[in-house]
């Protein structure tokens, strides 16, 4: 009986995929778990308060943060400092965030000795306080961060950290 | 081209001719069914060892980091849950179906002369599918591994003579610690599969060499292919969909608190398939050599010396006792297991003792999940936690006397704390201070039932005094009293003047003034409410800021914890009953 015998050949061909199928297709989604997984970019964390900082003296906060490993979670150090520049009055933003991480290389930047600009030590790039271009060491000017205020009469200053692709003339956000 | 590839992998290799010794093997009396019993019994092992090798990317074997790990795969990672289930559903299932493969081979007499070392092999690969289950139920470290190994390892440490050298070989030492999870781990990952193929290798050959076992006399027999090889995938896809089914109805499977070897209450029990074991020593109690070595070594010999049993006795006879002996252990196996759960489902003490680790384990998962497992291991997940930790030296030290609104003392003869240092706690206090929830049980200090009966303060002065009390809850713990007055936020609280006019006739503030001029004595309340005024009213209640003046009265005071909680203890003692922990709506992280 021809119709019996391909019913068999051809419930057991798809049997037999069926079975690796529902084994494989999980399997396959566990062991690609860490594409879907993001670094994060962090939480906005409060740094100083707004009144503290005074304009055209920008100042140098250490960002700290907790540190995931997978299960893990280390507690909170270091992870990266920002210079926090307070803008003169009636600008469109009270205070400008710039990641002290040198867009170049990667050196952290400090400012310059005079104190009217950022010089980076390493290949001497040069920003003006508002992180812009000075030279053309580095493809990009300092990376700005975003900043949030709280509604408070002093309001306190939040700043999101992240990190980005050194050297290139875009600010891409590191994986 | 694709013909000349073919042909050249076939030259090489034989595939071609070897697929085509399987599929046109003869099966006499025709497809079967039960034939595809050890069909299902391969593909099931072959589903644990995929998914096996999947959980061996993510798992990690240390006594600090395997929970953790354990809880990253069933909570955090995409269908973590479903694998790790699957795997471990799957390990019932080849339970359930080595135990019928075994019995089938003896009910159709495929257990004999010519295929003895079929049978060895088939029983062989049980036992190794009950190391594997053994070995891999501890490797989560989580309560349940963690006792049901101390119960198991405890049996093979009972073996008369060389038991507790055993068992201190397969811990690792004395103590279950990191190297009893490797050594576990070796075993369940390398050792028992590795020998787990090679029977399984060896019985294909010898399944090769002597065929399927057809009814005696069948004259017919079919090909192999298609039908069988239809029974064959039907029979394991239906065991792998009930598999797959138990995975989706429990959500995987359950991963219990971390391992805490000081638990006390912890409901040990071991794996459903050794529950029979279990319950006989409730049996053999007393004899319990019985129930650990006697019974199930002799199952084990029964087993292994069932095909010999043809050369001593009639051949009718052997094929009746082996049946015989397998219906007895399964049925009694199944009898056992019944029991077992019955008595555990009956048993008051089971069930409330089950409700706590269930508690327990569901806080773990919850900490983890906001706080992740701390650097120093998965035992101070809950280790450090407030609510647990702190829960229990509550339990322990302080429920005698006081209650924290639900928890109830056991003879109330102090306070209530719930909400003690807030606003509410000091607000009712000034209420109504002879009230069973603050002074009312403590006539020694009736201190401030003298007051509220000469105070004239109305309802929104009070309101303004309480809140300026329960503002000292507040004051950090590096803050002097002189800076603190100093503030100016202090300066002017509404309620300090009425504080001033009413409270500091009793109580000073920080600095301690003339005694004399205080009406009577109290404690001192800079600070009040605060983690240090708390911790010092734990380590010290008899210190002259605190309730030293009850020292002089010989009245009754609460006891110094100083020498008995660690100062860690206390912090977190006193974080509980503040209500300061993770998922508390109001506590830090
Ligand atoms: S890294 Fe800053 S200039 Fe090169």
């Amino acid at each position: 009986m021809p119709n019996r015998r391909d019913f068999y050949r051809l419930g057991a061909i798809a049997l037999g995929n069926l079975f690796a199928l529902a084994v494989a297709v999980p399997g396959v989604k566990y062991l690609l778990d860490p594409l879907g997984k993001s670094s994060g970019g962090g939480e906005f964390r409060t740094l100083t308060r707004l009144g503290r900082l005074k304009v055209g003296e920008p100042q140098a906060f250490s960002i700290l943060s907790e540190r995931r490993d997978a299960w893990v979670k280390y507690p909170t150090e270091p992870v990266g400092s920002v210079w926090l520049v307070r803008q003169p009055e009636g600008s469109k933003e009270p205070v400008v965030a710039l990641s002290a991480e040198c867009p170049h290389l990667s050196c952290p930047v400090p400012l310059a000795p005079d104190r009217k600009s950022f010089l980076c030590p390493c290949h001497q790039a040069n920003f003006t306080l508002e992180g812009a271009r000075i030279n053309e060491v580095a493809a990009r000017g300092m990376d700005r961060l975003p900043v949030e205020l709280s509604g408070d009469a002093d309001p306190e200053v939040r700043v999101r950290f992240e990190r980005f692709q050194p050297q290139s003339a875009e600010k891409k956000p590191l994986a | 081209m694709l013909n000349t590839t073919m042909n050249w992998i076939d030259d090489r290799t034989g595939l071609r001719s070897l697929a085509r010794r399987v599929l046109d093997r003869p099966i006499p009396g025709g497809a079967r069914w039960g034939h595809a019993l050890g069909f299902a019994l391969a593909s099931t092992l072959a589903v644990d060892l995929v998914t096996g090798l999947l959980l061996m990317s993510t798992y990690s074997p240390s006594s600090s980091t395997a929970w953790g790990s354990v809880y990253y795969i069933t909570y955090q990672m995409d269908l973590g849950w479903f694998v790790r289930g699957l795997h471990r559903f799957g390990s019932f299932g080849a339970v359930v179906l080595g135990g019928l493969f075994l019995l089938r081979l003896v009910l159709i007499g495929a257990y004999r002369a010519p295929r003895e070392v079929h049978w060895w092999l088939a029983a062989g690969t049980f036992l190794l599918i009950l190391g594997l289950g053994v070995t891999g139920n501890i490797l989560p470290w989580d309560q349940r591994g963690y006792w049901a190994a101390m119960v198991e390892t405890n049996i093979a440490g009972a073996t008369p003579v060389v038991g507790p050298a055993i068992k201190k070989v397969i811990l690792g030492g004395s103590e279950f610690g990191n190297q009893t999870i490797t050594r576990f781990h070796a075993l369940h990952v390398s050792v028992l599969p590795g020998l787990l193929v090679l029977c399984g290798w060896a019985y294909a050959v010898l399944f090769g060499k002597d065929g399927y076992h057809g009814p005696a006399g069948s004259e017919t027999a079919e090909p192999y292919w298609p039908r069988q090889a239809l029974y064959d995938l039907a029979a394991s896809s239906a065991a792998l969909g009930v598999l797959a089914a138990l995975t989706l109805a429990f959500h995987g499977y359950s991963l219990d608190a971390p391992a805490d070897p000081s638990s006390s209450d912890y409901p040990a029990r071991p794996e459903w398939y050794f529950l029979p074991l279990n319950q006989l020593l409730h049996v053999f109690e007393g004899k319990e050599f019985i129930a650990t070595m006697v019974i199930p070594g002799g199952i084990v010999t029964g087993l292994l010396l069932l095909p010999l049993l043809d050369k001593v006795i009639p051949r009718k006879f052997a094929y009746i006792a082996s049946c015989s002996f397998m219906m007895t252990v399964a049925l009694a196996a199944f009898v056992l297991i019944g029991v077992a759960v019955y008595k555990d489902a009956r048993s008051e003490t089971f069930r409330k003792d089950r409700a706590k680790a269930d508690a327990d384990a569901a806080r773990a998962i919850e900490l983890a999940t906001l706080n992740g497992v701390p650097p120093e291991g998965s035992a101070y997940v809950l280790g450090l936690d407030p609510l647990h930790r702190g829960g229990e030296i509550f339990g322990k030290k302080c429920q005698g006397c006081h209650s924290l609104g639900d928890r109830k003392a056991d003879e109330p003869s102090a306070p209530d704390l719930k909400g003690y240092g807030s606003l509410a706690w000091v607000r009712g206090l000034l209420e109504n201070p002879g009230s069973p929830a603050y002074f009312g049980k403590t006539p020694q200090c009736n201190g401030m039932s003298k007051w509220k009966k000469s105070s004239q303060l109305s309802a929104e002065e009070l309101d303004r005094v309480a809140a300026y009390v329960a503002s000292f809850a507040t004051i950090p713990a590096d803050v002097t009293p002189a800076e603190w007055l100093d503030d100016p936020r202090v300066k002017e609280h509404p309620g300090r003047e009425l504080y001033e006019g009413e409270c500091a006739q009793c109580h000073t503030l920080g600095v301690p003034g003339d005694a004399s001029e205080r009406i009577q004595p109290a404690p001192d309340l800079f600070a009040w409410g605060s983690p240090r005024w708390a911790a010092r009213m734990i380590r010290e209640p008899g210190s002259p800021s605190h309730y030293g003046y009850l020292e002089k009265k010989k009245a009754q005071k609460m006891p110094s914890f100083g020498g008995q909680l660690t100062d860690a203890d206390i912090s977190t003692l006193v974080r509980f009953i503040k209500g300061d922990y993770p998922g508390s709506g109001k506590g830090s992280r």
